[in-house]
């Protein structure tokens, strides 16, 4: 996996347009959010200012990354290439991912880390690392899905823009307005729990059972996209 | 030593939405063998290959390579090299990274600069693969099949795409793998590459075997010919000769030599030039042309 992994994060820093997609821009606005984070949290909390930060580098970095990546090495007949070899699919898959999984992971923890040193610190850090572990996991999910349906990279411009552009909405709606009604529905949204769950973390003042229920939708949109990624993922481009 | 045959093809049956493109296929080979799998278009024989390489499940049928499944990629794949009939690389890797990358995966060791001199693209190692010719990547396809001098070795159309002298080069190399006991399995369109170097062929055709056996076997179903012009007013050959459109005469015979002999000794008693004289025993070209017509 690791030796895959190693050729991924080579690739990256070669591809501009990767490189841009997956770092610069998410990086960019995530700064624009933390620069006007007075702005922003008078739109909402600082929480929100946290989770749109937080959904711009895995809806845009991670997810739109991970499924031009699979959807890359599968149309050039990579995959195939890699699974002629003895690496099982697993480590094939996770040596795909794991580069932009770690860069996500770092810019996420340099951007919160920031916004933090600037407007002040989250009420519960070990909260917001759990809530960004299960936002990364369901966005990698929710990319492998999409890959399934992708036949190329240029295909993933489009494939990709419900999940990303849905999942950023969600969290500007429930950043800016809470949960306080439409609860069902906005916990049910993809990243719409996950949304709450940063705010509670951030903001504070909520028990913390009530933001453990918050995990559950998060996890079973994990399931229902790995459930997906099982049934529509190929290899090999189609025939 | 093992007598278990490096490959057991048994009865095997593939299917594509329905359409059986492989049926009911059986065939071994053995180790140290150079087996060819060659057919006509469309015959099944990069679906044949792909099944026993293990990136295919047959609708019915097993396939054993080492007495394996071969889709248990970990027991398998670190005995064996694959060049496919297309090549899958990332463009952005250089083709040293490359074969850096898919020999570690192989589990097999080796030395890059080595295996990048066998196919001849040291001069090339930090060049990005995206800016190779297709020949080149051809050879690095072969690069990526040879590292760490596998056991069993598939070569899906290798010389496809090459100049002569990257042909006769990857074949060199191809001979020494054999000698140091690889089994070769491979297919190519190119006739002649197999005729001369395969130890059997299976001849495919609309996804079944039509004739499988070694280049004599196959060749001794079709008669040998001799072909010659005669100039005008010429007397009767003494064979019995079919006419062409462009006059040429046409000689089949299961007895080249004897024929042969007896033709020229009637052209010289007769001070007959045999124009454009041709004879050769049967070739695979001949066999094909066979099936395709039969």
């Amino acid at each position: 996996m690791l030796t895959i992994a190693r050729g991924e994060l080579i690739q990256i820093f070669r591809n501009r347009l990767v490189l841009v997609t997956a770092l610069v821009l998410p990086a960019a606005l995530s700064a624009f959010f933390i620069t006007k984070h007075d702005v922003f949290t008078e739109m909402g909390s600082l929480g929100y200012v946290a989770t749109l930060a937080l959904f711009f580098v895995a809806g845009i970095g991670l997810y739109t990354t991970s499924v031009t990546t699979l959807a890359s090495r599968r149309q050039n007949l990579f995959l195939k290439r890699l699974r002629s070899t003895a690496a099982g699919d697993a480590g094939i898959l996770g040596g795909l991912l794991l580069p932009i999984t770690v860069l996500s992971v770092v810019q996420i923890a340099v951007i919160l880390g920031a916004l933090a040193a600037v407007a002040g610190t989250p009420a519960d850090p070990l909260l917001l690392v759990a809530a960004v572990v299960s936002v990364v996991a369901m966005m990698l999910a929710l990319g492998l899905a999409t890959a399934g349906l992708t036949n190329s990279p240029e295909h993933a411009q489009v494939t990709t823009l419900p999940v990303s552009v849905g999942v950023l909405a969600v969290a500007g709606w429930i950043g800016a307005t809470g949960t306080g009604d439409l609860t069902l529905l906005k916990r049910l949204l993809p990243g719409g729990s996950a949304t709450e769950l940063v705010l509670n973390a951030w903001n504070g003042g909520k028990p913390l059972t009530d933001s453990l229920v918050l995990f559950g939708p998060t996890v079973a949109w994990v399931v229902v996209a790995v459930a997906l990624a099982a049934r529509l993922f190929r290899w090999e481009p189609r025939r | 030593m093992s007598t278990t045959p490096v490959i057991d093809v048994d009865r095997l049956t593939l299917t594509y939405g329905g359409f059986p493109a492989v049926k009911d296929l059986s065939f071994q080979v053995e180790r140290r063998e150079l087996y060819a799998l060659l057919g006509t278009n469309g015959a099944g024989k990069t679906s044949t290959l792909e099944t026993v390489e293990g990136h295919r499940t047959p609708a019915s049928g097993a396939v054993r390579v080492f007495g394996k499944n071969p889709r248990d990629r970990a027991a398998v794949r670190p005995r064996m090299g694959i060049m496919l009939q297309e090549s899958g690389f990332s463009p952005d890797l250089t083709v040293r990274e490359t074969v850096g990358l898919v020999g570690r995966l192989t589990e097999r060791s080796d030395d890059v600069g080595r295996v990048l001199g066998v196919v001849d693209l040291t001069r090339k190692a930090t060049t990005k693969v995206g800016q190779l010719s297709g020949g080149e990547k051809r050879r690095l396809d072969f690069a990526t099949a040879v590292y760490g001098t596998p056991e069993l070795v598939f070569l899906d159309e290798p010389t496809t795409g090459l100049d002569i002298q990257s042909r006769d080069a990857l074949w060199d190399a191809v001979d020494r793998l054999r000698e140091d006991g690889s089994t070769v399995v491979l297919t190519t369109h190119y006739l002649e590459e197999a005729q001369q170097r395969a130890d059997r062929i299976g001849l495919m055709h609309q996804g079944a075997f039509h004739r499988e056996g070694t280049v004599a076997e196959l060749t001794r179903t079709l008669p040998s010919t001799i072909h010659f012009g005669l100039p005008p007013h010429a007397p009767t050959p003494p064979l019995l000769a079919s006419r062409g459109a462009d006059g040429k005469f046409l000689v089949e015979t299961f007895g080249l030599q004897k024929d042969l002999h007896t033709l020229l000794g009637w052209a010289e008693d007769h001070a007959v030039e045999l124009q454009d004289l041709q004879a050769g025993p049967t070739r695979l070209d001949d066999v094909f042309r066979a099936i395709e017509h039969s």
